[in-house]
């Protein structure tokens, strides 16, 4: 079996920044090394009788890729995004209302939809919207020979065997999302698993520092 | 009564069945639909199959063209999947452009070819980098009821097996290609991708196969993609409930167990075929 | 989602406020808010902040083959893309008034201009060229998008480099930045769009309007100029007259503008190339501001990794291993294969006993219907009392020639369901 050496499993460095932008309800921008993405939540505001749920609020995610228009990965990716936000957010408090997220790809070096959920969160929070949990997005790459690298940058995912986004709850460190392209083994996914959890207590851990930091001036 | 308790409380009439482990339509939790295959369903495409789980029915059609290769890979040839999920087979869907859930099936089809190297897109290189195949798969789906992924996965791969692309020449005078519709031969199929999905009721209760009706009500899905040699493809978990490593393995345990049963079923149901012609 | 509507006594105010010359910022008549300059990781990416407002510009090219009429020029594209992020009137994927005012001007200001040597972009004369996509996004609308949209335009695209090619004969080869420094492109000078804001039937002039300011005005003059003081394109929207004084003013405003925002540009360029030349970082990760609560940044931190492989193997030991063997499938005929013993499909492909059973409870149904449709027909003179259900099956099916039970039981899938459950109680 494949011993994993530990110098390939690192987080590059990362930094949000939050309320950057005027106008959306909340916003934040995530980097993850050279990879960076934009969000900004609006919401809850009225909802368009079409998409009304009558016992909790409507949520629409939206992924702007940096060139050209939205395509069908961006649509999937949406998909993903949303149906962790929705199991993340306390959505039976605003019925027929809607919450929209919008994420702006800024630069695309890897773990992009690693960084989409990480941003995403982070706009979440500052939105002040009521959340069961918080949640995180970790990328882990196999490379040929076996080794796991985790946020790998774009160079490292093109030349990786199988890559891996999950989403990690912080309450019991469980997996909300996964998305995964390339064929694997059973024991390398539990690796990448476990690793991913391994990788979420340091971006929590950021994600506690950073509104500690925030709120630090309000007393 | 049972009627209006359904219709009222639809969770509630579900959760009454899963406490006793088992389901509405009398499956227990583990089991899936009966899974009926036709292969070679229609005439006209290069290769077809038609895959009914219980009441969900997919077709699958291939059409083979031959195009010029891309510029970044003038060796390779390519296959377009697409999943359609008109409003003939469900009151959800509306007509008009592909909705979301078409959009992200297809995605997850071409992820899966892709992932899966079902077929080596090598081998669909007629002349490189002047003329190759072009594979479009259509999924049509004809009644929804649930589970579309996996009923979709089969249909591709049966498909897929089913097809025969004419033997093409290139002319070395004119340069134009012959094709030579008398010899056909079959396409080399290098995996046999099988998908299964499951649904999580309540955060906790795992069921396998889930109904359309079970899905709606669901907090939670998942679609688990293995090939012969056990090793994963996708494991594909849009969001939901929140589940443990221990959880997902054993819906990859049980994944695993529907491959060997689907590829025995295709393997028979082509084998079949071949010895009727 | 709508905006939110301007209140009238807000209104009031605004107006009354710049009849008093004063503005909501503290600016004067003729103040541009601050602009700030920022180019990403890529080349032909820009970032533009004008006060609160924000856009970003990634410039991308491709080879394609030219148009008829213009064998020898490659390809200019813009796209302003309004961004619901920016404002929540912004709706995705809907051409609005206003995404189709300002890309014309944007076009207008940079395509018309003539401000790109578009033939130095040719590859191989009516057959590859370059097409150049300048993609705009609105990150927030706090007035004034299209300034900023030229402004991040422009600098992108002086920003940006396009990959060298050789020609061998017939064959291009497009060569990556590690085997060539790729190519800028050739800009002959920078026109960069100014607004000016009129109030009151043109009383009032403010030149950079703001959100607030855009809501309550009555006319807006777009003036796109370069440094050398040449005007590429007027536009006045709103339906103002306005006197030729009022014009001549505007542009003069606009060249002494245009000259600064230019400077800025270039010097934002040479900071740019300086920091990449110097081998420096130059990513959005150094943009992130340090000093601000809201921001925080870490270093590149090690994962441990003691016992993931351990946690792993004992995850797979301890789930229940798969069974070794498969169900074996049934063929009923050629082509087609059945697995699985679970729930049938309620087509009625198969008939077996249950089926059989479902159809007794259909009959009911059927019966209860038919009885209420003969009570119906007693009214009408003429009278055809069917005796058999079969006979009214068959009317209503006259070219099944499978059995009218199965018939029934395969047409009503929800009947069947409801009998079914009936018959569990």
């Amino acid at each position: 079996m494949m011993e994993v050496s530990a110098s390939s499993v690192s987080l590059r460095e990362f930094g949000c920044e939050q309320t950057l932008l005027s106008r959306p309800d909340g916003s934040a921008s995530f980097v993850q090394g050279d990879t960076s993405v934009m969000a900004g939540v609006y919401g809850p505001a009225e909802v368009k009788v079409s998409k009304e749920i009558y016992d909790r609020a409507t949520l629409e995610v939206l992924i702007q890729p940096k060139v050209g228009l939205p395509g069908v990965r961006e649509r999937s990716q949406e998909q993903c995004v949303r149906e962790t936000c929705e199991a993340a957010l306390l959505l039976s408090l605003h019925p027929r209302s809607s919450l929209t997220l919008i994420l702006q790809v800024l630069h695309d070096d890897g773990s992009l939809l690693g960084c989409c959920l990480n941003a995403a969160c982070m706009a979440l929070m500052d939105a002040g919207l009521s959340m069961s949990c918080l949640f995180c997005g970790v990328s882990c790459a196999i490379t040929a020979d076996g080794r796991i690298i985790t946020d790998p940058t774009a160079a490292q995912e093109k030349e990786s065997r199988a890559l891996m986004t999950f989403a990690i709850d912080s309450t019991e460190r469980r997996v909300i999302m996964s998305s995964t392209k390339g064929s694997f083994s059973v024991h390398e996914l539990q690796q990448c698993i476990a690793v991913s959890q391994k990788a979420s207590e340091k971006i929590f851990h950021f994600y506690r520092d950073s509104v500690r930091r925030r709120y630090s001036k309000n007393l | 009564m049972a009627a209006g308790f359904k219709t009222a409380e639809p969770l509630e009439y579900h959760r009454s069945f899963l406490k006793e482990n088992c389901r509405p339509d009398g499956r227990e939790l583990s089991e899936f639909r009966t899974t009926t295959l036709n292969i070679g369903s229609i005439t006209t495409a290069d290769g077809s199959a038609l895959v009914k789980m219980g009441n969900t029915t997919i077709i699958c059609g291939i059409k083979a063209e031959l195009a010029n290769p891309t510029v970044d890979a003038p060796g390779k040839g390519y296959i377009v999947p697409n999943v359609d999920l008109p409003p003939l087979c469900s009151s959800r869907f509306r007509p008009g452009p592909p909705g979301e859930q078409a959009q992200a099936a297809s995605q997850f089809i071409a992820d899966v070819i892709e992932s899966s190297e079902v077929i080596e897109t090598e081998d669909l290189c007629i002349d490189r980098g002047k003329l190759c195949w072009v594979l479009y798969c259509d999924i049509m789906c004809l009644d929804y009821d649930g589970n579309i992924l996996d009923a979709a996965v089969v249909a591709l791969l049966a498909a897929l097996r089913n097809t025969q692309l004419p033997e093409v020449t290139v002319n070395k005078e004119t340069s134009t290609p012959e094709v030579n519709f008398e010899k056909r031969h079959r396409l080399h199929i290098h995996k046999h991708p099988v998908g299964t999905s499951f649904c999580v009721f309540d955060d906790s209760v795992l069921i396998v196969d889930p109904t359309a009706e079970e899905e709606s009500l669901s907090t939670a899905q998942l679609t688990v993609v293995t090939d012969e040699d056990d090793r994963l493809c996708s494991l594909h978990k849009p969001g939901g409930s929140s589940m443990s490593g221990e959880k997902l393995q054993e819906c990859i345990n049980r994944a695993t167990a529907r491959q060997r049963e689907i590829q025995k079923l295709i393997e028979k149901v082509t084998h079949s075929v071949t010895t009727a012609q | 989602m709508k905006d939110t509507p301007l209140s009238n006594c807000e209104r009031d105010f605004l107006i009354k406020a710049i009849e008093e010359k004063k503005r909501l910022d503290g600016r004067q008549t003729y103040d541009y808010r601050k602009i700030k300059i920022t180019f990403g990781t890529d080349y032909g990416c820009c970032f533009v902040d004008l006060g609160q407002t924000r856009v970003v510009a990634q410039v991308s090219c491709e080879l394609v083959a030219p148009k008829e009429s213009r064998p020898s020029e490659g390809i200019m594209f813009f796209n302003i893309e309004l961004s619901p992020m920016a404002s929540p009137a912004f709706e995705q994927g809907r051409q609005s008034e206003l995404s189709v005012k300002l890309n014309r001007q944007l076009e207008r200001c940079l395509r018309n201009s003539k401000c790109i040597d578009t033939e130095s972009l040719c590859v191989v004369s009516g057959e590859k060229v370059w097409q150049v996509r300048v993609d705009v996004h609105t990150l927030n609308n706090d007035g004034n998008l299209m300034d900023a949209a030229s402004i991040a335009a422009i600098a992108a695209l002086s920003h940006f480099r396009r990959p060298d090619v050789g020609i061998q004969g017939e064959e291009v080869t497009v060569f990556s930045p590690e085997e060539r420094d790729p190519i800028p492109l050739s800009i002959y000078h920078m026109p960069i769009s100014i607004s000016f804001a009129f109030f009151q039937q043109g009383t009032f002039l403010l030149v950079d309007p703001c959100e607030r300011e855009e809501r309550v005005m009555d006319g807006l003059l777009m003036i796109a100029m370069n440094k050398h003081r040449e005007i590429c394109s007027i536009q006045s929207s709103g339906g103002i007259m306005l006197l030729k004084e009022q014009v001549m003013r505007c542009s003069k405003i606009a060249s002494v503008k245009v000259s600064e925002i230019t400077e800025l540009i270039n010097k934002a360029l040479f900071n740019d190339r300086t920091a990449r030349k110097a081998g420096r970082k130059c990513g959005f990760a150094e943009s992130l501001p340090q000093e601000r609560i809201t921001a925080l940044k870490t270093d590149q931190s090690e994962v441990e990794m003691t016992d993931v492989s351990e946690r792993a193997s004992d995850i797979i030991q301890k789930a229940e291993a798969p069974p070794p063997m498969a169900a074996s499938p049934v063929l009923p005929a050629p082509g087609v294969g059945q697995v699985g013993h679970g729930l049938q499909n309620t087509w009625g492909l198969e008939e077996d006993e249950e089926q059989e059973e479902e159809s007794s409870g259909e009959e009911e149904e059927i019966k209860m219907e038919e009885e209420q449709r003969e009570k119906d027909k007693t009214t009408e003179a003429v009278v055809e009392i069917s005796d058999s259900e079969e006979e009214e099956v068959v009317i209503l099916y006259p070219e099944t020639t499978k059995k009218p039970k199965n018939a029934g039981s395969s047409s009503d899938q929800k009947g069947a369901a409801a009998s079914k459950k009936r018959q569990k109680k």
